[in-house]
């Protein structure tokens, strides 16, 4: 009983101590989970962050703020040392008993979904909206999300017309080494789909395929993300630790894309689009050269 | 001979570095609280009637999360370390582990059943969640440890080094098993799964540390009542027999208590190994083999290290923290070293 | 005392021993001799309680051996195994202590035991020493002191079973030994010892017992036992047995 109360002094404390003229809404922000922290930043929550997960890389000047370490391991108190308002992260926060502790602590903590689609996005733009207090802005960076995918659909479509789909795959990697395929109900494969791609994967979620499998399912397009390497190395190593990827036909024709993995945490982001241009651009050549 | 510590020294120095280890594991923490509002917070938590302003942070982070994590360390500290002896005790040797008995791989299992048969039921409500997951490697645990004890025995009596084999084979059984539930798991399961292996105090709770504290208290008042027995087990067991010991009941003791003790330990903080194989032999080298100064010490010195290995998780890379498994390793590996290398007693 | 009635012991359908009927008694020593795989081991694990009589009974003082429980069976009786496989290091003065563990006698007493046990022993100057850095021949000596100390001081209704104490010690210290288990056995214990050295036995024993295959071949005073003709029968071995020329018991010479 003593405790609640504390609490619940805390929390007016808290308000409180930021003016009787200060909105009521929080002004110390922790993230959690790469996509959502992005959104937070493009819907103009920077100034307001305190500390992100360690998936949280984008934009670069996040690097700079406090971690709080991995998103499903959270400590309660290294959370509070920061003394924030409220904690935003995707269902995939936890443990559920530090995320008690820090609402007992009066930290508003606010789950978000990661689904990856656009009913779940708008939602959550809308709720992040709320919370920043731009309800419109959330709205129109939302609707030029939805324009924008909804222009590169078009494009998709009509060079479909003329152009079987690709069949893809996307492996996610460490350093090359034994890469998981991304199936359906990940962001991955929604960006394949939305890219125009065929994914080939069955499956759902990820899991590792042994090398035969991944070569006899004869990917046209490869895509690879790696955690730990970038660009040529990363390249390199996933042929030289799978060498059998060498015989596919999308790597005897060169059509072996990298994305980056931050791309596919937490929900769609906002780099979303361009690299859907980037995949559409690989998974149809030609017809986008003659669309120049 | 003369190398070895004296019990009356041992004990001494043993409970200073325990209340040195609970004080700084209350007064330290990511949150920086000014020593004087930890004082006072402490003594309200005590019951002592002090003016609470401006303590409502401080009775917090003292009382919900510090105080049962310290509480949580010191029990999880203290029954691994006397597994580890009476494992050592059991198999005459001082190089034996809780795990030998399966019970480690056995929790691993059982938690790998919650963890993603949950997520393939299609998820319980959150309220379930921790207990299951302790419940399930509490039960994982036993399981094995029984089935391993069985194995063991033959016309009545228990072969130590059958139990071993036994323990090996069930180890790697469950091993592939979790493999299997792991290849089952999608990718956040699959994470959750690979955390929990590396232990963790985070997010102790005093609903959930009462169960662990029974058991911890009843393994740690029960075994040092049976030191002189386990000493004469160490003679061989039909010296032990000689002597009068029921050396059946004796080793079926110690695998109960063990199953028991490390089993709670698991389900509540996850894997952290290296308590249970360290501590003993470092008290043994300090302080020679004789279970009456053996187990209570041990007791004091797991719950010490534990407690330390935590300060350091928590801190070193604050707001985030460090897996305990790799702090424990890390601090009691060269220690250890440093003992052997300055020469056995 | 301990008595032993046509006891039988069988291990996978393998009869190992047979036909043993004996008598331990108070202020006796008893030698079990006889070639390996005779039995002599298997006599004293059904006389310890270790090994379950096929046939026949095992009484230890007018008692069934089963029936006593374990502390009280070993306040009276204390046997000391061929090796040992202690690995901890123990002091010396711990392990001798291990033997006062069946009885309740309180610390100033157990220490006074331990002292005269260690001195018995012939290893008073190593009660410091840690046991892992002794020689095998004194680990031995101080199992003995251990199992002297079980049963101490040795008077009638304690008995005391030895299995080849002797294996790995000096030809001093074999004599030490056993002029301590003879004492031990002048204060009233009942002490039964295998042995492999024919001399000492004859030396030492009161009685033998000279087993084959699994039989008593014979059972008696040293010079009705130690014979020329028993011995080859049962060691295959030519020999001579003259008296001792000072103390009078057989001395037997290999041909």
């Amino acid at each position: 009983m003593r405790l609640s109360a504390s609490a619940i002094a805390l929390v007016v404390g808290l308000l409180v101590n930021h003016g009787a003229l200060a909105s009521e809404l929080p002004q110390r922000w922790v993230s959690a989970g790469g996509a959502l922290s992005e959104w937070v930043v493009a819907l103009g929550g920077e100034p307001k962050l305190v500390g992100v997960d360690t998936t949280s890389q984008h934009p670069a000047t996040l690097k700079a703020l406090p971690s709080i370490g991995y998103q499903r391991q959270l400590s309660a108190e290294g959370v509070l040392s920061l003394r924030p308002h409220v904690l935003v992260g995707t269902e995939e926060m936890g443990p559920p008993a530090a995320l008690a502790q820090m609402r007992n602590a009066g930290v508003q903590v606010e789950l978000f979904s990661a689904q990856p689609d656009l009913q779940t996005l708008k939602s959550n733009l809308g709720h992040l909206g709320q919370l920043l207090g731009n309800e419109a802005q959330a709205d129109a960076v939302f609707s030029e999300y939805e324009h924008a995918l909804v222009r590169h659909e078009a494009l998709v479509a009509t060079m479909q017309a003329t152009h079987k789909a690709p069949g893809v795959l996307l492996l996610v990697g460490n350093a090359g080494g034994k890469p998981l395929v991304a199936g359906r109900g990940t962001v991955a494969d929604w960006v394949l789909r939305h890219a125009g791609g065929r994914n080939l994967a069955t499956h759902t979620g990820y899991k590792p395929f042994s090398a035969e499998s991944l070569a006899g399912l004869s990917p046209d397009v490869l895509v690879f993300a790696d955690r730990a390497l970038g660009g040529d190395a990363a390249r390199a190593a996933l042929f030289k630790e799978n060498p059998i990827l060498a015989a596919t036909p999308a790597a005897k024709r060169g059509r072996v894309l990298e994305l980056d993995p931050t791309l596919l945490v937490g929900g769609l982001g906002p780099r979303l689009p361009q690299s859907l241009q980037a995949l559409s651009a690989v998974f149809y050549p030609d017809s986008t050269e003659s669309a120049r | 001979m003369s190398t070895l510590v004296k019990p009356r020294t041992l004990f001494i120095g043993l409970t200073l570095l325990c209340g040195l280890a609970i004080w700084l594991s209350l007064a330290l923490g990511p949150v920086s609280l000014p020593l004087w509002d930890t004082l006072r917070a402490a003594l309200r938590l005590l019951g002592v009637p002090l003016d609470a302003q401006g303590l409502e942070q401080a009775e917090l982070i003292l009382g919900q999360i510090r105080l049962p994590r310290t509480l949580l360390g010191l029990a999880v500290g203290g029954v691994l370390a006397l597994s580890g002896v009476a494992m050592q005790g059991l198999f005459r040797n001082p190089l034996a582990d809780p795990g030998l008995v399966g019970v480690s791989s056995g929790a691993a299992l059982g938690a790998a059943v919650a963890i993603v048969g949950a997520t393939l039921l299609g998820g319980l409500p959150e309220v379930f969640g921790p207990y299951l997951l302790s419940l399930c490697a509490f039960l994982g645990g036993l399981g094995v440890t029984a089935l391993v004890y069985r194995l063991g025995r033959r016309n009545g009596q228990t072969h130590v080094a059958t139990m071993l084999l036994a323990g090996i084979a069930l180890t790697a059984l469950a091993g592939s098993a979790v493999g299997l539930f792991t290849y089952l798991a999608d990718d956040a399961t699959l994470r959750t799964l690979t955390f929990w292996n590396l232990g963790s105090l985070n997010g102790a709770s005093y609903s959930r540390l009462w169960p662990l504290l029974l058991v911890s208290a009843g393994v740690a008042l029960w075994l040092p009542r049976r030191a002189k027995a386990l000493n004469a087990l160490l003679l061989g067991e039909s010296e032990a027999g000689h002597l009068g010991i029921d050396v059946e009941r004796l080793k079926r003791e110690l695998v109960f208590c063990t199953a028991l003790g490390v089993g709670a330990a698991v389900a509540a903080a996850g894997m952290i190994g290296f308590v249970g194989l360290v501590v003993p032999h470092l008290v043994r080298l300090l302080a020679g083999p004789d279970h009456r100064v053996l187990l209570p010490a041990s007791v004091l010195a797991g719950a010490s290290l534990l407690l330390f290995a935590d300060l350091v998780a928590r801190l070193a890379l604050a707001p985030a923290e460090l897996p305990i498994g790799i702090v424990t390793a890390f601090i009691g590996a060269p220690f250890f070293l440093y003992l052997l290398l300055r020469g056995r007693a | 005392m301990l008595r032993v009635e046509a006891l039988q012991i069988r291990r996978d359908r393998k009869t190992v021993l047979e036909g043993v009927t004996l008598d331990l008694l108070p202020g006796e020593v008893l030698g079990v001799l006889g070639p390996n795989g005779a039995g002599k081991s298997t006599l004293l694990g059904a006389l310890s309680g270790e090994l379950q009589a096929d046939q026949g009974a095992v009484w230890l003082d007018q008692k069934a051996l089963g029936a006593w429980s374990g502390a009280q069976r070993a306040q009276r009786l204390a046997v000391l195994p061929q090796v040992s496989t202690l690995d901890f290091a123990f002091g010396v003065q711990d392990v001798v202590g291990m033997g006062r563990l069946p009885h309740q006698t309180g610390k100033a007493r157990d220490d006074e035991i331990i002292k005269a046990a260690l001195q018995a022993a012939d290893i008073g100057h190593l009660s410091a020493r840690s046991y892992l850095a002794l020689s095998g021949g004194e680990r031995q000596r101080v199992h003995l002191a251990r199992v002297l100390a079980q049963v101490w001081p040795g008077e009638a209704g304690q008995t005391l079973l030895l299995d080849e104490p002797t294996s790995m010690l000096d030809p001093l210290h074999q004599h030490t030994i056993l002029q301590a288990v003879r004492s031990f056995a002048d204060q009233g214990a009942a002490v039964l010892v295998i042995l492999h050295d024919l001399n000492l036995a004859a030396r030492y024993c009161d009685r033998i017992l000279l087993l084959a295959q699994g039989r008593p071949h014979a059972l008696g005073t040293p010079v009705q036992v130690l014979q020329p003709e028993a011995l080859k029968a049962v060691f295959g071995l030519e020999v001579l047995v003259q008296p001792h020329p000072e103390r009078g018991h057989p001395l037997i010479i290999a041909r």
